[in-house]
């Protein structure tokens, strides 16, 4: 094999791996089913760094106890929760190790268990609450905006809300399609 | 330098050995012209080692650029440009190698794809806001190199590779708590294949590296950081030792090999040293005598699941020493290798028995692995200057060290006023230090002279 092919097949497979990167993402966006998911006030111990924002969503904290499914879950364990469609916000109506049928108007979306915890801070109590809690990671914690915007969305100023608009995919990969601020549309997902 | 000097003496002696009829004159012509071309491996390297440096630092500057006008860029141009730096550094390497003659600023060149390729990845996750399991990035990016240090045969970037590899079972095992991340051994057993055939001696320092940096991540899950004291974790620990033990071996089979004698002292190094330091935690009384309560804890591991698992161990390792023995011949054999033989059937038994003893018999255990460990460096010292290997020698005086310092520790430290404790313990070190850097001295300088008489060994 000479020298010339070499590099080419070299040139080809990197650029494929970056590509299906790319066409992946694409196809949840494309494919998936559209979600609307409430943010929740930023964890203080995030930091926002260099320009993107951290979210942190209503779903991300699933009490067990008010949860229909498995009862049973570690850190870094797979997770799929069932998510009913809301007005206008989803919610959540069981939590799975394994990936549950979903029936018309729900959908089940993948994520892994960032840690377990038995207590909960509720915001509109200011008060810590004994309840099991388990946080979920779904992989669209981060949202790279340009540079100085990403602190005024993950504290948004009094009255503005910030919701998000995923694509969750049939295998349970989401992935945001819009970013939008008190329902208008602030970012928008495209392929280039 | 070394060089230098060497081509130096050789002019001055090559006339005396063809006037004896021991070379002739053609003979002494290609000699000098065979030293003096590989007088040009040291620039050879210097050029790699600088133009390595310069893609490292030319990487760097390329990424901090797009980082910097990251924004004011449309995402087609964002694409635009990593893949375009990308193919521009991997044409621009093929025509260094192929067309201009200039294979090592063109290997270097190939480095900057592989980092330029590792790049693209972290980036295009930004554009595309894919925040998923971050170490398959990293998993990526080493196979990526993998695959440029086949296809073109570039040791830089399988030593890259490799140590991505090691930094994606490092994120897997302490970030995502994998308790034996296997799937590590796939992509380290798959960079072998062209380590060996290539003899790449810095791929091989990273890989073997990485499978003790491996093992020692997997060895801290299985054990529980918090049950270290517990006996199931001196159990585990001596299986780790045999297969240590089975690596030095294996080195030392290779060495038999003309194909794989250049790569053998590396193996025997590493071997040493993790089964030098797995053997030396078996010597401390303490962990011998602690309850062993552990015995059943590890997974709910039974002690004749322990006794097989070790027996399993110490076979292959006796496997492999009958090998050499098959190799290194039965007659001219040295007699520090039949000794070597019977310290290894020590070991296995001593380990074995280990498993049934309990808390109770700690100490007298930690005595024989003491006695066991001792007469190991002694063996080692005398493998060492057989060898002709400094680092062998270097490496069994440091371990005698630091397990004396140990010992007096661990034997002084409730008996002995504390002031006498640190007199004493300062007039050990001052005084056993000078004895043993004698003694170190005059074994590496035996080597040394060994050397000049008899040429290069053990590199």
């Amino acid at each position: 094999m000479g020298t010339k092919l070499r590099i080419a097949i070299i040139i080809v497979l990197q650029s494929l791996a970056l590509l299906s990167m790319i066409a992946m993402r694409q196809w949840t966006l494309n494919t998936g089913t559209s979600v609307i998911l409430e943010t929740a006030p930023i964890d203080p111990r995030s930091l926002f760094s260099g320009d993107y924002v951290r979210l942190n969503y209503k779903i991300s904290n699933i009490r067990l106890g008010e949860m229909a499914g498995d009862k049973d879950f570690k850190r870094h364990d797979c997770v799929y929760v069932l998510l009913k469609e809301g007005d206008p916000y989803w919610q959540p109506v069981s939590i799975h190790h394994d990936k549950p049928a979903a029936p018309p108007g729900h959908v089940a979306i993948k994520g892994e268990v960032n840690y377990m915890s038995d207590n909960v801070w509720n915001q509109e109590t200011q008060k810590s609450e004994q309840v099991k809690n388990v946080n979920i990671k779904y992989g669209i914690e981060s949202y790279f905006v340009p540079e100085g915007e990403g602190r005024e969305l993950e504290r948004p100023k009094e009255g503005e809300k910030v919701t998000i608009r995923v694509a969750v995919d049939r295998y349970g990969n989401a992935g945001i399609k819009f970013l939008l601020v008190n329902g208008k549309e602030r970012y928008r997902e495209s392929l280039f | 330098m070394r060089n230098d000097r060497f081509l130096k003496r050789l002019t001055k002696e090559l006339p005396l050995w063809v006037e004896r009829g021991w070379v002739k004159e053609d003979g002494r012509k290609a000699i000098l012209d065979h030293v003096a071309s590989q007088g040009e491996g040291g620039a050879r390297h210097l050029t790699l080692a600088f133009s390595i440096l310069g893609v490292v630092l030319l990487g760097a500057g390329i990424i901090t650029f797009f980082a910097a006008n990251w924004s004011e860029m449309s995402k087609l141009s964002k694409l635009g440009v990593l893949f375009g730096s990308m193919w521009t550094a991997y044409i621009t390497a093929y025509y260094l190698i192929e067309k201009k003659d200039y294979p090592h600023l063109g290997q270097a060149i190939l480095l900057l794809g592989v980092i330029l390729f590792g790049s693209n990845i972290m980036l295009i996750a930004q554009i595309y806001h894919i925040d998923s399991h971050y170490p398959n990035g990293v998993l990526i990016w080493s196979l990526g190199g993998l695959l440029v240090a086949y296809l073109m045969g570039s040791q830089p970037a399988m030593v890259a590779s490799t140590g991505l590899a090691i930094l994606w079972t490092s994120m897997e095992s302490f970030g995502f708590d994998r308790t034996f991340h296997w799937p590590f051994l796939l992509v380290w057993a798959a960079s072998l294949p062209i380590i060996v055939r290539l003899q790449w001696k810095h791929a091989l320092h990273v890989a073997l590296a990485g499978i003790l940096i491996w093992s020692w991540q997997s060895f801290m899950h299985l054990a529980g950081y918090s049950d270290w004291a517990k006996g199931s974790a001196l159990y585990l620990m001596q299986i780790y030792f045999a297969a240590y033990l089975g690596l030095f071996i294996l080195g030392m089979v290779m060495d038999t090999y003309t194909d794989l004698e250049p790569l053998s002292s590396i193996v025997r190094r590493y071997g040493a040293f993790a089964a030098l330091a797995s053997f030396h935690t078996l010597t401390y009384p303490d962990l011998a005598s602690g309850e062993r309560l552990g015995r059943e804890v590890l997974h709910g591991t039974s002690t004749y699941a322990w006794f097989s698992l070790t027996l399993v161990a110490l076979c292959v390792a006796a496997l492999l020493a009958e090998w050499h023995r098959q190799r290194a011949g039965f007659d001219e054999r040295p007699s520090y290798l039949k000794w070597g033989q019977a310290l290894l059937g020590l070991v296995s038994v001593l380990l074995l028995v280990n498993i049934f003893a309990s808390g109770a018999y700690g100490s007298l255990m930690a005595i024989f692995f003491n006695l066991i460990f001792f007469a190991g460096l002694v063996w080692l010292i005398y493998a060492g200057m057989h060898g002709d290997d400094r680092a062998i020698v270097n490496m069994a005086f440091f371990f005698f060290a630091v397990t004396v310092l140990a010992r007096y520790f661990d034997t002084f430290w409730s008996l002995m006023n504390r002031s006498f404790f640190f007199m004493a313990g300062g007039l050990l070190l001052i005084g056993g230090g000078y004895y043993m850097e004698r003694q170190r001295r005059r074994i590496t300088q035996k080597i040394m002279e060994s050397r000049k008489a008899g040429g290069e060994y053990g590199n």
